[in-house]
């Protein structure tokens, strides 16, 4: 599937800024199941845009400009092609050992809760996968996703008991319960577009991915039930939602910063012959 | 990507029914020959290359001890040992020059290189420009020439570099001449593939000269094989500008494998590979496995490190790349050529 995506993110500030430094995790990589056909970064003001790796492989562009600036757009687009693999990842870059995912990060750390939960929900399957697949279904039936994109994440534990949180949290909820039972996982922050399957999912999305022996990495997602298929594009993957953040930044001065995001990722139209 | 191309490619008068189906606008077989003149002009000059740096090879000093079977190899990274063994016994610079320039039988000699390479242009004379018909037609009248001659070595010095120049005048006016459709992208296909498969065999010739168990026996023999190798792909002076520090077998490996700045690295092929892929898919509103062949193979590439190459066996990725990228070249051919 061919999914076009559009991504702006634009600061206003009532006082402008002296500095501003961005660290930008918006730029996919090819593996088996996608391929990048063509991707931009493009602030609106002049500043250093630089582009670079961090250690997980994940392409990070570091944007920085001096002032006074009263506002800031980045605006974000490209094409990719996906393919459906049931949510199995192959040929994707692989910087650090699976077993490093098994760390507690303070956004997936557990309590008695979710230790309870994980291994309830999982009890009756045999296999790893089966387990997951189990975890998945029971945290989609369980939890409510709040896809408004209005809201941060509150992390793993207070989201599991508000029973309700935005894709990050269910990513984090989903990781924390595989971690729990012993399995590595990892947060990876995405696009999803909208389709037949997921008519209401259009957007910046996050799901997890979980290292199983007999597979490698395998994505599933809990805010919609099911593991990644053709509409999903992955961009980052970390530890938990502060490696993989789309967008980190720091200012010098200014006050007031007000925040706009829209996302939009679509199925491509189907493609006139003149260009 | 796009490059403002419009529809009016060497095919213009097509029938009203043709026109809603964009995949009918250039025949299959001239794509074919398209493709082919492309890999044919790239075969002869990475064979003048291969011969240009065997000759100096061998003209080092004997005190540097080389194993005498430089000859052996030129034959074997032109991927023809089994022909040359058949027609010539001993594997000698006469025997490999002559069978790797003139000799009628062998098949990717330079000689027949650009005899198919003319051939080819001329069953798609119309869909060349002037400039590249002209490039391989005058090509072909001045081997004749050549072949006539009782060669010195100084002299086969300059045909090997009249050959370089062929293939890039006739590379330089397809790129400054050729409508940006179907035809300049098979074109360019055809030369990538076969750029890909070139560099990997000059790998898979002498990747024993890169493993590490063999650097203590080096010394300047394996400088010089090293060099050697860097030269049969212009890429010397490349390596240093890159590295910046004296020539190492792994960074070797990163510059022809993985280097995607580096134009004859299997990377770099790879990516225009697939870019021009991108081209006919987009162009022809439907993709196939060569499109998702290719992505595959550099999504691979640019997902490892030479680290992790070199740790899974330098020898079974280059073999592995050759028969993908054969494969590659086979489905292309099934889905486009015929």
């Amino acid at each position: 599937m061919r999914i076009k995506i559009s991504h702006s993110i634009t600061y206003a500030y009532d006082e402008p800024v002296r500095q501003i430094t961005q660290i930008l995790r918006l730029t996919p990589r090819d593996h088996d199941g996608q391929h990048v056909m063509s991707w931009r970064i493009e602030p609106n003001i002049d500043g250093r845009l630089r582009a670079g790796q961090d250690p997980y492989g994940n392409l990070v562009h570091t944007f920085s400009a001096d002032g006074p600036i009263s506002g800031l757009s980045i605006q974000v687009d490209g094409v990719v092609e996906t393919l459906d693999l049931a949510g199995v990842v192959r040929g994707a870059i692989e910087r650090v050992p699976p077993e490093v995912f098994r760390r507690d990060t303070l956004l997936t750390a557990p309590d008695d809760a979710l230790r309870e939960f994980a291994v309830a929900a999982t009890r009756t399957d045999a296999t790893p996968l089966a387990k997951m697949h189990a975890l998945t279904e029971a945290l989609h039936s369980e939890m409510t996703c709040d896809r408004s994109g209005q809201r941060n994440g509150i992390g793993a534990a207070p989201a599991f008991a508000a029973r309700e949180g935005i894709p990050q949290d269910l990513a984090h909820v989903f990781m924390t319960c595989a971690r729990q039972l012993g399995l590595p996982a990892r947060y990876i922050s995405g696009y999803v577009a909208a389709s037949d399957a997921l008519p209401l999912a259009e957007g910046a999305h996050a799901w997890a991915e979980i290292h199983l022996d007999d597979y490698g990495w395998i994505g599933f997602d809990c805010a919609n039930g099911l593991c990644p298929i053709d509409t999903h594009v992955r961009i980052a993957a970390g530890l938990d939602f502060a490696d993989a953040a789309p967008v980190r930044g720091a200012r010098k001065g200014g006050s007031g910063e007000n925040l706009a995001v829209s996302v939009s990722a679509r199925k491509a139209g189907s493609r006139q012959v003149n260009q | 990507m796009h490059e403002g191309k419009t529809w009016n490619g060497p095919n213009q008068t097509i029938a009203p029914h043709a026109a809603k189906r964009p995949d009918l606008t250039m025949l299959s077989r001239t794509a074919d020959s398209l493709y082919w003149v492309s890999r044919y002009v790239e075969r002869a000059e990475y064979l003048a290359r291969i011969l240009d740096a065997t000759t100096r090879l061998t003209n080092l000093p004997s005190s540097y001890g080389g194993a005498g079977t430089e000859w052996q190899s030129a034959v074997a990274t032109a991927g023809c040992e089994d022909t040359f063994a058949k027609a010539y016994g001993e594997a000698n610079e006469r025997n490999v020059c002559d069978f790797l320039t003139f000799n009628p039988d062998n098949p990717s000699s330079i000689r027949n290189c650009f005899a198919l390479a003319r051939s080819n242009a001329r069953a798609v004379r119309t869909a060349l420009t002037s400039e590249m018909w002209d490039a391989l037609n005058s090509a072909w009248l001045e081997l004749q020439r050549f072949e006539k001659k009782r060669m010195d070595r100084e002299e086969f010095a300059r045909f090997l570099e009249w050959v370089k120049n062929v293939s890039l005048v006739f590379d330089g006016s397809a790129y400054r001449t050729m409508l940006r459709d179907d035809g300049y992208w098979f074109s360019r296909l055809g030369m990538y593939v076969e750029r890909a498969d070139n560099t990997a065999r000059i790998l898979d010739v002498k990747y024993h000269v890169l493993l590490p168990e063999n650097e203590q026996v080096g010394g300047s023999l394996d400088y010089f094989q090293w060099t050697t190798m860097l030269r049969e792909v212009s890429a010397l002076t490349a390596y240093h500008w890159v590295y910046r520090e004296a020539v190492k077998p792994l960074l070797i490996a990163d510059l022809l494998i993985l280097n995607r700045r580096m134009p004859r690295s299997l990377a770099s092929c790879y990516e225009n590979i697939s870019r021009f892929l991108d081209s006919l898919g987009d162009a022809y509103g439907r993709q196939g496995p060569a499109q998702r062949q290719a992505r595959k193979t550099l999504a691979n590439m640019s997902n490892t490190h030479i680290d992790s190459v070199f740790q899974r066996g330098l020898h079974e990725f280059i073999e592995d790349f050759i028969t993908e990228n054969n494969r590659l070249g086979h489905t292309i051919s099934e889905q486009y050529l015929q």
